[in-house]
C-alpha cells in the first residue's frame, strides 16, 4: 500500500496571473466535459478544436440522429477460436453497467454519439488472454449509423484488443477503455474504410494504476476519418504508448487527436504517429497534446509525429501541444514534421534494379515498418503489416503483389 | 561477351557557386571479364564517373554515349540500367530505415531477373553468400545498411554484386574504411563473383592495396575529368612510388571535395 500523500495545489491569483503559471486555466479547465450535446456549441473553423477539420463534410455527425443499425459487429479471437473465458462479452444500455464510466465526451461529435446510440458493446477482459480479440465492425452502407464500445481490463489482466473498421459506412463511433491496476493491455484499431465512408469517433482512455497500454490506431481509408483521443492515468506508474498509422489519398482527411492528460504522478506517455500522403487534396492532421497537471510530478512524456509527402499536392497539418503546469518532471518533449523522399534513399534501391515507383513503396513500408515492429506482440504487427502491404500492392501487377505481400 | 563503352562523356553539377563540369571528355571500353583500376587525385572526378555511369540524379550529362552492348544506357533510368547489366558498388552505401536487408534483397533480385526467385533456393544461396563473405546472418533481418559498421556496409554491396550477377561492376573505392582481414574478405568477394560471372569491373581506387587481391588488368590515371594515362599493372606501382602529381593541371586544387 502506498501512503497517500498530501501535496499542495497553487491557486492562481486573478491579478497577476504570471506569478503562479502553474494555477492558470490549462484547456482542461476550458474545455467542457459533458453528455448533454447542447453543452458544446455547433463546431465551427473559428474554434480551435476545429480549425483543421473539413466540418461542412461531416456536419451530420452534430445532431443528434436515428441509427440506421446497419453496422455488422463481429467478436472472435483474432486465431478464429471461440472466446475463451476470460473475455466477457455484452450488449447493454447506453449508460447502464460500465458503459459512459469512463470520462465524458469532449466534443459535440461525441455527445451527439453518445445520444444517438441506444446500446453499447462491452467486452471485459480478465486473466492471461493468450490470443487477441478481434472485433470486426463492418459497414453495410450509407446511412448514418453510431456504434459504441467499451473495453474493459480487470486488474492484472494481460490481453490484446483488435478492432477492425471495413466496409462502407457513414459512422459515429465512441469507445471506452479502461485498464485496471497492473494491467498489460494493447488496443488497436485499424479502419480500411471503402471510398466516400466517413467515421468520426472518439476514444475515452482511463489506463490504472502501475498499468502499460499501447493504443494503436492505423487508419488507411475513408472520406474523412477524424478520431479524437483523450486520456487520463487512474494511479502513478501509469504507462500509455500511443502509435498510429495512416496513409492518405488524394481529397482525403484523415485527422488524429491524441489528448494525453497526465494528473497522476511518475506516469509515462509516448505518443509516435506517423503518416503518408499521396496525391492531391489528402489531407491529413495530427494534433497532440500533453497536459502535464501540477498533480503529475516525474511526468515522463513524449509525441511525435512524422508525415512522408509521397506526391504533391498533399497537405499534412501537425500541431504539438504542450501544457506543463509542474515543474518537477523527468521529461516533456515533442518533434513533428512533414519531408519527402530522401532522393539517396530512392537512388540506391534503383541503382539495384528497383523501379522508381517500388523503390517509393519499399521506402513508405520502411516508414510504417519500423512503427509496427515497435508494437512488439507479433500476431498483431504481422496483421499490420499485411494491411500496410495490401495497401501499398493497390494496383501493382499480381507478380509484384505477390512479393509486396509476401514480406 | 558484353561490351561497356564510354564515348566523349561530359557531365557537371549544380552547385551553389554554378554550374561546375567534371567530367570532361571520358573515353574507355571495358569488355566482360576484364579489370580495370581507375586511380586519380582526389577530385579528378573519378567518383562521380561512377554516379553518373549509374545514372545519380545530381550529375548531369551534357554530352557523349555509354553503350553497354550497344545500347545507350543514359537514355535509361538507374533501375533499367541495373537490369541492362550495371551495377554500382557504393562508397558510402545508403541507409534504407525499416526495409530489411532480406526483403530489399528479394525485391531487387525480383526487378533485374524479371521473376521472383523460388523460394528454397534463393534463401540457401542468400545464406550460403552471407557465409562466405563471413556476415553474421542476423544482418538478413536488419533494416538496410542502418547501424552497420563500414566494413560490413561494404560486405553488403559485395553480397548484392553476387547475387544480382551484372555484366558489368563499378566498384566506387570499395577499399576505403577496410582493415587488413574486411580488405581481403571483400575482395575475395569480388574475385569469387567475377569467377562465377564474368562480368567485366571499374574499379575505382586512390589506393593500390586492393590491387594486391583484385589483380587489374589495365590501369589507368584519370585526372581533371578524364583518362589522361593507361598502361598494365606496372602502372599502379609506378603511381604507388611517384604520386598523382605530375598529372595534375597547372594549380589545381587536388583535394577539392568533389569527388
Amino acid at each position: 500500500m502506498t501512503e497517500a500523500k498530501e501535496i499542495t495545489i497553487p491557486t492562481a491569483d486573478p491579478n497577476d496571473p504570471y506569478a503562479n503559471p502553474a494555477a492558470m486555466p490549462s484547456s482542461a479547465d476550458r474545455n467542457p466535459r459533458s453528455f448533454d450535446v447542447d453543452a458544446f456549441p455547433m463546431p465551427a473553423r473559428k474554434q480551435d478544436d476545429w480549425r483543421y477539420t473539413p466540418i461542412e463534410r461531416i456536419d451530420e455527425f452534430f445532431t443528434v440522429f436515428t441509427p440506421s443499425g446497419e453496422t455488422r459487429i463481429e467478436v472472435g479471437m483474432i486465431d478464429g477460436s471461440p472466446l475463451p473465458s476470460g473475455v466477457k462479452l455484452t450488449q447493454t444500455k447506453l449508460g447502464e453497467g460500465l458503459s459512459g464510466t469512463v470520462s465524458k465526451p469532449s466534443d459535440r461529435a461525441a455527445a451527439v454519439e453518445w445520444n444517438s446510440g441506444a446500446t453499447a458493446t462491452v467486452i471485459e477482459l480478465s486473466g492471461e488472454i493468450k490470443q487477441p480479440v478481434l472485433v470486426k465492425v463492418h459497414g453495410a452502407g450509407m446511412d448514418l449509423d453510431a456504434f459504441h464500445l467499451v473495453i474493459a481490463a480487470a486488474d492484472n489482466a494481460h490481453a490484446d484488443v483488435v478492432v477492425e473498421h471495413d466496409g462502407d459506412a457513414r459512422l459515429a463511433e465512441g469507445v471506452e477503455i479502461t485498464t485496471g491496476r497492473h494491467s498489460q493491455v494493447s488496443t488497436t484499431f485499424v479502419q480500411e474504410w471503402g471510398a466516400g465512408s466517413k467515421h468520426v469517433g472518439n476514444h475515452r482512455i482511463h489506463v490504472g494504476e502501475g498499468a502499460s497500454l499501447r493504443h494503436c490506431v492505423v487508419t488507411l481509408g475513408g472520406d474523412v476519418v477524424r478520431i479524437r483521443m483523450d486520456q487520463d492515468f487512474g494511479g502513478e506508474q501509469g504507462d500509455l504508448n500511443m502509435l498510429g498509422i495512416y496513409f492518405v489519398d488524394p481529397g482525403e482527411h484523415i485527422e488524429h487527436r491524441t489528448m494525453v492528460v497526465h494528473n497522476q504522478p511518475d506516469c509515462k506517455s509516448r505518443v509516435v504517429y506517423k503518416g503518408a500522403l499521396d496525391g492531391k487534396g489528402a489531407h491529413s492532421t495530427w494534433v497532440g497534446n500533453a497536459l502535464i497537471e501540477p498533480t503529475a510530478p516525474g511526468t515522463d512524456s513524449y509525441e511525435l509525429n512524422r508525415n512522408l509527402v509521397l506526391t504533391p499536392g498533399a497537405i499534412a497539418d501537425s500541431e504539438p501541444n504542450l501544457e506543463i503546469e509542474n515543474g518537477n518532471i523527468i521529461g516533456a518533449g515533442h518533434a513533428s514534421s512533414v519531408g519527402r523522399f530522401n532522393d539517396e534513399e530512392l537512388f540506391y534501391l534503383e541503382s539495384r534494379g528497383v523501379s522508381e515507383t517500388e523503390a517509393r513503396k519499399l521506402v513508405v513500408r520502411g516508414f510504417f515498418n519500423e512503427l509496427v515492429e515497435e508494437i512488439g506482440i507479433p500476431a498483431i504487427c504481422e496483421h499490420l503489416m499485411d494491411v500496410i502491404d495490401k495497401r501499398l500492392a493497390r494496383g501493382e501487377s499480381d507478380a509484384m503483389a505477390q512479393v509486396l505481400e509476401e514480406q | 561477351m558484353s561490351t561497356l563503352e564510354i564515348k566523349d562523356l561530359y557531365a557537371h553539377v549544380e552547385t551553389k557557386e554554378g554550374i561546375k563540369p567534371i567530367l570532361k571528355g571520358v573515353n574507355l571500353t571495358v569488355n566482360s571479364d576484364e579489370t580495370h583500376a581507375i586511380m586519380g587525385p582526389n577530385g579528378s572526378g573519378k567518383s562521380t564517373l561512377a554516379y553518373t555511369l549509374a545514372g545519380h540524379p545530381k550529375y548531369v550529362v551534357d554530352g557523349g554515349e555509354v553503350l553497354l552492348d550497344g545500347q545507350d544506357i543514359l537514355k535509361m533510368t538507374p533501375d533499367e540500367r541495373a537490369k541492362a547489366g550495371l551495377f554500382l558498388a557504393m562508397q558510402y552505401p545508403v541507409e534504407v530505415p525499416g526495409v530489411s536487408m532480406t526483403n530489399f534483397l528479394r525485391t531487387a533480385k525480383t526487378e533485374i531477373d524479371g521473376k521472383a526467385p523460388s523460394i528454397r533456393t534463393w534463401a540457401r544461396e542468400l545464406s550460403e553468400a552471407m557465409k562466405r563473405l563471413k556476415m553474421d546472418p542476423k544482418f538478413a533481418t536488419r533494416s538496410v545498411n542502418e547501424g552497420f559498421s563500414g566494413g560490413e556496409k561494404k560486405r553488403a554491396e559485395v553480397l548484392q554484386l553476387e547475387l544480382l550477377k551484372p555484366k558489368f561492376a563499378i566498384l566506387d573505392e570499395t577499399d576505403s574504411g577496410l582493415d587488413v582481414d574486411a580488405l581481403r574478405i571483400v575482395s575475395e568477394g569480388v574475385n569469387r563473383a567475377k569467377e562465377a560471372n564474368k562480368f567485366g569491373i571499374l574499379m575505382v581506387t586512390h589506393y593500390t592495396r586492393i590491387l594486391k587481391y583484385i589483380k587489374p588488368d589495365i590501369v589507368h590515371v584519370f585526372a581533371d575529368g578524364h583518362f589522361v594515362k593507361t598502361g598494365g599493372p606496372e602502372l599502379a606501382d609506378e603511381l604507388e612510388e611517384n604520386g598523382y602529381d605530375q598529372y595534375l593541371p597547372e594549380g589545381a586544387d587536388s583535394e577539392s571535395a568533389l569527388a
